[in-house]
């Protein structure tokens, strides 16, 4: 999948604005939404905050996790933990870049917080490379990766599930191929070789 | 030696995967020449000398060049459907001139059946409730709006947006606008983009 | 989310569009991300295209400024895309791995569980003869005596179906097979409700298919 895709997905998610106009509820095929009182906060998705922001409409609430101290804490658990922490939704990067990116000045500290975020992100890059590194050299061909972000797990591909298409198709290989003596009659021996 | 014409052909087909070559109708017709004179050589051999052992091998050899040369052509072949196919998605069933050339007139059929097979395909789509609004050759991006952030650099008075809204360019204020709506001014050194 | 509830409004259940909505993200993500063909959700499909009908016809009404226009067709043109992807995805995978999809699928018609729905079946068989005759034409005919006949098995590109893929568990799953690389012996191994995996996708197929797990 292509990392616009992932966004895509990541738009639909909930998030909180105040709106500078009013309007009565509006009715999307993805649900209900409103209605729209000036100065009140209310929900609405992702890709709808980010359009009426544009279009001056409103303003964006930063949601609870981006915050300062809720981050340092993130950060600190996830430098500590062997394993990936729990981030605190599955599209915290897709958020992150388009709050950020669109309403820097509705976010408290944005540029710390986009610090902070970035990090975060490079911390858990990190410690997915060495995963895979551990994932390879045991010869597997299978892993466990709980609270990685689609995003995160996206940024592997297509270079770790084609390595380990690779190493099953090299192990099947070694485990077909007889030991033979080279002799003048290998041209005729048959069952050999079949394709995956 | 055998089969080396035909991987030149291959090559070309490889070299650029972003764009097709011109259909090399005269490196095939040469490929086609050397697998008939193989063809002819292998019938006379194996039709003169049923008891002749030392020929079997050069019948082999020749035989196996023939094999390859078919799967490398029909590779080649292939390899260009591939290509022509993204035309029809980039293009549109029409063809600019300078592309249709580099096709030969087979191909060219190909890419007209496989547009006719697609546009089949896509107006049974909804055609249950008449709904005919999907091409599936557009849509190929999710949908932005595509904004960009300008600095207002000198008073500009009111401004109407296509969708009826009115913004007020002051000098020093910041605006979100359409990136098409803006160009004309930001040409004007009216409003500045903000990287 | 089971995806292979059929819509169907009973007197006291309904399945609303946002249930449907979502069933096609699902759906989406799943045939991009799988490398053979799945079971179509046409029914999913036509359902949405129906409600996309409706919404553009009132739409249209509304003048052209009106915001809740601009909105309404900022989310139409998310699904139209999102519909487009998944349909698109389809036809390349039927396109590629044509000759063995169309022998699945007789097969699997007579027992009246097709993956393809009857336009895309119809597809494929195009898609496959207008190939035969180009490749006939453009090369084989001109061929040297019995070489010009084609053997479309040989033409045939077959997915891999062992090849890795992510997925997260929709609800807890016991007794997954997989198949050990070095050794002889066969693992077997649990998926925890929402724990996420890379593994091979031919011991999950179905459970992709009967919505148990979604490709990530």
């Amino acid at each position: 999948m292509d990392p616009y895709e992932i966004e895509f997905i990541g738009e639909n998610r909930v998030v909180s604005i105040i709106p500078n106009f009013t309007y009565e509820k509006i009715y999307l095929i993805c649900g209900e939404f409103g209605p729209f009182r000036a100065g009140l906060p209310m929900n609405v998705p992702l890709w709808l905050a980010v359009m009426l922001k544009q279009k001056q409409k409103c303003r964006m609430v930063p949601p609870d996790w981006m915050d300062i101290e809720v981050l340092e804490n993130i950060k600190e658990e996830e430098k500590r933990s062997r394993f990936f922490t729990k981030m605190p939704n599955e599209h915290y990067m897709v958020e992150a870049k388009l709050i950020l990116g669109n309403a820097p000045e509705d976010v408290p500290r944005a540029s710390e917080i986009k610090t902070i975020i970035k990090d975060i992100w490079d911390i858990r890059m990190s410690k997915l490379r060495t995963s895979i590194d551990t994932l390879m050299k045991s010869g597997g061909n299978y892993g466990r990766l709980d609270h990685l972000t689609m995003m995160e797990i996206n940024s592997v591909k297509p270079l770790l599930p084609e390595a380990m298409d690779e190493l099953y198709r090299i192990e099947k290989m070694t485990q077909k191929t007889m030991p033979t003596s080279l002799n003048t009659s290998t041209f005729s021996q048959s069952g050999s070789s079949q394709n995956l | 030696m055998f089969c080396e014409k035909v991987i030149e052909l291959l090559k070309e087909a490889e070299r650029n995967p972003e764009t097709i070559d011109q259909y090399n109708d005269e490196k095939i017709r040469q490929v086609l020449e050397e697998m008939h004179s193989l063809y002819k050589m292998n019938l006379n051999d194996a039709n003169a000398s049923s008891d002749n052992r030392s020929l079997c091998a050069t019948v082999q050899v020749r035989h196996t060049a023939l094999e390859r040369n078919k799967r490398c052509l029909l590779a080649y072949l292939y390899s260009r459907m591939n290509k022509i196919k993204t035309l029809r998605w980039e293009f549109g069933s029409v063809l600019p001139p300078d592309v249709r050339e580099l096709l030969s007139d087979d191909e060219y059929q190909w890419f007209s059946k496989y547009s006719t097979n697609l546009a089949s395909y896509m107006r049974s789509l909804g055609s249950d409730i008449g709904y005919s609004g999907i091409d599936l050759t557009e849509n190929l991006k999710p949908p932005k709006s595509l904004y960009i952030e300008v600095l207002c650099m000198a008073d500009h008075g009111k401004l109407e947006l296509e969708d009826g809204d009115i913004i007020t360019l002051k000098k020093n204020s910041r605006h979100f606008l359409p990136t098409s709506e803006c160009q004309t001014l930001i040409r004007q050194g009216i409003l500045k983009q903000i990287l | 989310m089971d995806l292979t509830d059929d819509i169907e409004l009973s007197e006291d259940e309904e399945i609303s569009v946002e249930t449907v909505l979502k069933s096609v993200q699902c759906a989406w993500q799943n045939e991009r991300l799988a490398p053979e063909i799945l079971p179509h959700r046409n029914d999913m499909i036509e359902c949405m295209l129906g409600q996309i009908q409706h919404m553009e016809r009132n739409i249209n009404k509304l003048p052209k400024t009106d915001l809740r226009a601009c909105i309404h067709k900022m989310e139409l043109s998310r699904i139209k895309f999102m519909i487009c992807n998944y349909l698109k995805t389809r036809l390349h995978k039927i396109e590629k791995y044509c000759i063995p999809i169309i022998i699945a699928e007789r097969q699997r018609i007579e027992s009246g569980a097709n993956y393809l729905t009857p336009a895309e079946f119809k597809y494929a068989q195009e898609y496959s003869l207008n190939m035969e005759s180009h490749l006939k034409s453009a090369v084989l005919a001109k061929l040297p005596g019995t070489m010009e006949t084609l053997e479309m098995s040989k033409l045939a590109v077959y997915p891999n179906l062992q090849s890795h893929v992510f997925l997260k568990a929709n609800t807890a799953v016991k007794g997954v097979v997989l198949e050990e690389g070095l050794g002889d012996q066969d693992v077997e191994i649990e998926l925890e409700n929402g724990s996420q995996h890379i593994l091979q996708y031919k011991p999950i197929a179905e459970l992709v298919k009967n919505g148990k797990v979604l490709l990530v």
